[in-house]
């Protein structure tokens, strides 16, 4: 499990974790960032832009909300 | 049925998240039957558009874009407020249109899963189906509309396709029964509501049931701060419930965005195909547009472009040149018919040429908004906060600031109330109380008159910049460096908070709809007109009484008296020499009058009083008397400078006699010039940095419903200019090597 800044661009990954305040997690889940879904990276840096469920969100990690990430499979 | 039912427009919300054609929509809906306007007390646009069709009128409620129904702020209170028909400024809708993006049906289900348990008649379009199918993704809209039990109108509202059978639907709305839902929460979750608005009913309290699901869902407890519903132990009852869904696996808040996409899950199944396709042209598009390099040169060159645009001779300068003229025309037509007296003067000096002068911005105003409005509907808006997040995070801010204060440049008032896209509350009061230090467009004339008079022309680099250009740019710069100063300081002091998170939905680019932005140029250049036909008007007549007042004539007798000798001697006089030096004489005469009334007035008694405060910044009671009667509005600075140097206040930014005059000004019953490099400087850098500007403080007053911020801002800009014009004096004396005048 990786923070969601370290994904490589292209790599695809699901989201396992989102730590933070309660209501900013869910303001990610209401945007599509929640766990179980699978997001791509389009842009790396911070912020990361990536692709979920086909749209992008760019998305600045801090020390109060974190996304973490599981990589599934690699596109070239 | 009434025939107030019978002739009352059928009410219709519109909601959906952002980016999906919405506002598009809205306007193919509705055309030019349009207007907005703002919910008493807080801070949403409200919009409203109508359209007619088998002879019903049909009105629509143009909600904020959301990505939810959950109430976090007043802004984000009034969607749910207006769907449940609590706001007594606006009608309960019959009926709600969802907008769903086609292309991103898991996400958009949320809203509408949410919009569903309202029980209201609902319709959606399912948009954007062009820019799904690019993606890979088709939809069995039968299938979808079975499964909501809703009709589902596929549109491509760009191209004006299924708007037709969207309003046919629409017109049939009243038939329509609300929809069967059942509610997605798990039964534990569904009885602790139940028992909440039992209790509440058991305190005569009445609140429908999806509030009192938010009030239990809300742990941020804005809700039950805003409701205030069941007295002092209601919050107890609400912990305790949420105490025990958090044992029986469902915690708050979490268990709606699991219930929500677990109903969104089931709802899709069999609905949306998806096809491997490559990757979308945005995503290459975006290799470039939000790369660290190229896209922030790319970004230069755009903003280059857009400064460029708006302050050139050959765009802004034309039109700019027929309104000048018109209004001067128009002061002619009316000075000529009008006696002389005060009416002539209210009507020609206060309100032709104080409106006048700030109706002159129009264009600059409606050009970069042009811009702003192509920009944000091709989707390059987002691109932009993304790259500027880098800079503004290291004061604190996020990315989303830049788009507010890039509207500050034309007007500091659109600005602040476009911060409402920040949805962090101190960011969003720091990005509000910085906007007014950007250079808008009203500080471009005291710019032009300072530098063309006092700033010695220097070329360099073979003629490409000069020195008039450089301290025009310098200007704009003292504005934003002071900004992030501020900035950095106010998040470091009482704003203090660690920078939020940055989440920004980058739309997919498209070729923006010139409707939409013609509609939205026009929206904004009108609310301009407005704001100079109240405001400017109102303060202009202000200044102008304070001129004109007590006009004691007894004070100029031998000049009057010379006056009407003058003035008889001309109507005799046959030599073409004499009837020459008696004009010369005349006007010499006219313009010494004006003045000395002037000193008399009661502006200028309040220019004297003020003189000390003033003098540390090199300037006489003449500059600090035109400087007070531009605090309501800087725009107001040249006509009153004109009065003030007896040239009569219809002096234009350009004109070469004021500049001339200025050139010539002396400090009181001396020769010492009173005008040179250091004190241009000053007043320029006064002008950049202080709040002269009451519609802002207005605007930042609606928009915090507070008078705290307002009088911050007020307080810290103008002791802000004041030090900085008093520095940038004394600076450029010790540089320039000019004596600092003390009479």
């Amino acid at each position: 499990m990786i923070p969601l800044d370290m994904l490589p661009i292209g790599q695809t990954a699901e989201i396992a974790d989102v730590l933070g305040d309660l209501n900013d997690v869910k303001r990610l889940a209401e945007m599509g960032m929640r766990c179980g879904a699978v997001v791509q990276v389009v842009q790396q840096g911070s912020p990361c832009i990536v692709r979920v469920n086909g749209c992008s969100l760019c998305f600045r990690e801090c020390a109060h909300l974190q996304v973490f990430v599981q990589p599934v499979a690699t596109v070239a | 049925m009434s025939i107030q039912q019978q002739t009352e427009p059928i009410a219709v919300a519109l909601i959906g998240n952002p980016n999906t054609g919405k506002s598009t929509l809205f306007n193919a809906l509705s055309g030019v039957r349009q207007r907005t306007g703002n919910y008493p007390g807080v801070t949403v646009e409200k919009k409203h558009g109508t359209f007619r069709i088998d002879d019903k009128a049909i009105e629509l409620i143009d909600l904020p874009g959301s990505y939810s129904l959950a109430p976090r702020s007043p802004d984000e209170m009034v969607a749910v407020d207006v769907l449940l028909g609590r706001l007594p400024a606006e009608r309960k809708p019959q009926a709600v249109l969802v907008i769903l993006d086609a292309g991103n049906l898991e996400r958009n289900l949320y809203i509408l899963s949410q919009v569903l348990e309202l029980r209201l008649p609902t319709i959606v379009a399912l948009n954007m189906i062009d820019a799904a199918a690019e993606k890979g993704v088709t939809v069995d809209v039968e299938l979808l509309s079975q499964r909501l039990g809703v009709p589902v109108i596929p549109t491509r509202a760009n191209q004006g396709e299924g708007v037709q059978d969207l309003r046919k639907a629409l017109a049939n709305i009243e038939h329509q029964a609300p929809p069967e839902y059942p509610s997605p929460f798990p039964p534990a979750f569904r009885e602790e509501v139940a028992g909440l608005q039992g209790q509440l009913v058991s305190r005569n309290v009445s609140a429908p049931r999806y509030l009192v699901e938010r009030l239990l869902l809300d742990t941020s407890g804005y809700l039950e701060c805003e409701l205030k519903l069941g007295g002092e132990d209601f919050h107890q009852l609400i912990e305790e419930a949420r105490k025990r869904l958090k044992e029986s696996g469902a915690p708050v808040p979490a268990v709606e965005a699991m219930s929500r996409y677990g109903w969104v899950r089931e709802t899709l199944r069999g609905v949306v195909e998806r096809k491997p396709v490559p990757p979308p042209l945005s995503d290459r598009i975006d290799r470039v547009m939000t790369h660290p390099i190229f896209g922030t040169i790319f970004f230069a060159l755009l903003m280059m472009l857009v400064f460029t645009t708006v302050f050139s001779d050959y765009v802004a300068g034309v039109p700019m040149g027929w309104i000048e003229a018109g209004f001067e025309w128009l002061g002619e037509l009316v000075g000529s018919n009008l006696a002389e007296g005060p009416f002539r003067s209210l009507l020609v000096d206060g309100v032709i040429a104080g409106v006048g002068g700030v109706l002159v911005f129009l264009p600059q105003i409606c050009i970069l908004f042009f811009f702003i409005a192509i920009l944000e509907d091709c989707g390059y808006m987002a691109r932009a906060a993304y790259l500027m997040d880098r800079l503004f995070s290291n004061i604190g801010l996020s990315g989303k600031s830049f788009i507010p204060l890039l509207s500050s440049f034309a007007c500091a008032i659109p600005g602040v109330m476009a911060t409402r896209v920040i949805e962090n509350r101190r960011d969003r009061l720091v990005t509000m109380l910085i906007a007014p230090l950007m250079s808008c467009s009203a500080r471009i004339p005291v710019y032009v008159v300072m530098i063309a008079a006092f700033v010695p022309p220097y070329s360099f680099a073979g003629g490409l910049i000069n020195s008039h250009a450089l301290t025009f740019a310098g200007m704009y710069l003292v504005g934003i460096v002071a900004a992030v100063i501020v900035a950095f300081v106010l998040k470091k002091t009482i704003l203090r908070g660690a920078t939020p998170p940055f989440v920004l939905e980058l739309p997919s680019y498209k070729w923006p709809s010139m409707s939409t932005v013609g509609l939205r140029v026009a929206e904004k250049g009108w609310s301009f007109i407005r704001r100079a036909g109240t405001l400017i008007f109102a303060s202009s007549v202000l200044v102008w009484a304070a001129a004109y007042y007590p006009h004691n004539e007894a004070i100029v007798a031998p000049e009057l008296e010379r006056l009407a000798a003058v003035e008889t001697e001309l109507e005799q006089a046959t030599d073409e020499e004499k009837i020459a030096a008696l004009e010369e004489e005349l006007a010499a005469l006219d313009h010494r009058i004006s003045g000395a009334l002037l000193r008399d007035s009661y502006l200028g008694r309040a220019g004297r009083w003020i003189e000390p405060v003033v003098r540390p910044l090199g300037w006489d009671w003449r500059i600090g008397c035109a400087t007070l009667a531009s605090f309501p509005a800087r725009e107001v600075i040249i006509g009153t400078l004109g009065v003030i140097f007896d040239m009569g206040d219809e002096e234009e930014a350009e004109s070469l006699p004021l500049r001339e005059k200025l050139q010539a000004a002396t400090w009181d019953d001396t020769d010492k010039p009173l005008f040179n490099l250091p004190v241009a400087l000053s007043v320029m850098v006064f002008f950049a940095l202080c709040a002269q500007c009451a519609a802002t403080l207005a605007v930042i007053k609606r928009e915090t419903n507070s008078w705290r911020w307002p009088i911050f801002t007020f307080v810290y800009m103008t002791t802000l200019a004041y030090v900085g014009a008093f520095a940038i004096y004394r600076i450029a004396a010790f540089l320039t090597e000019t004596p600092i005048v003390s009479v």
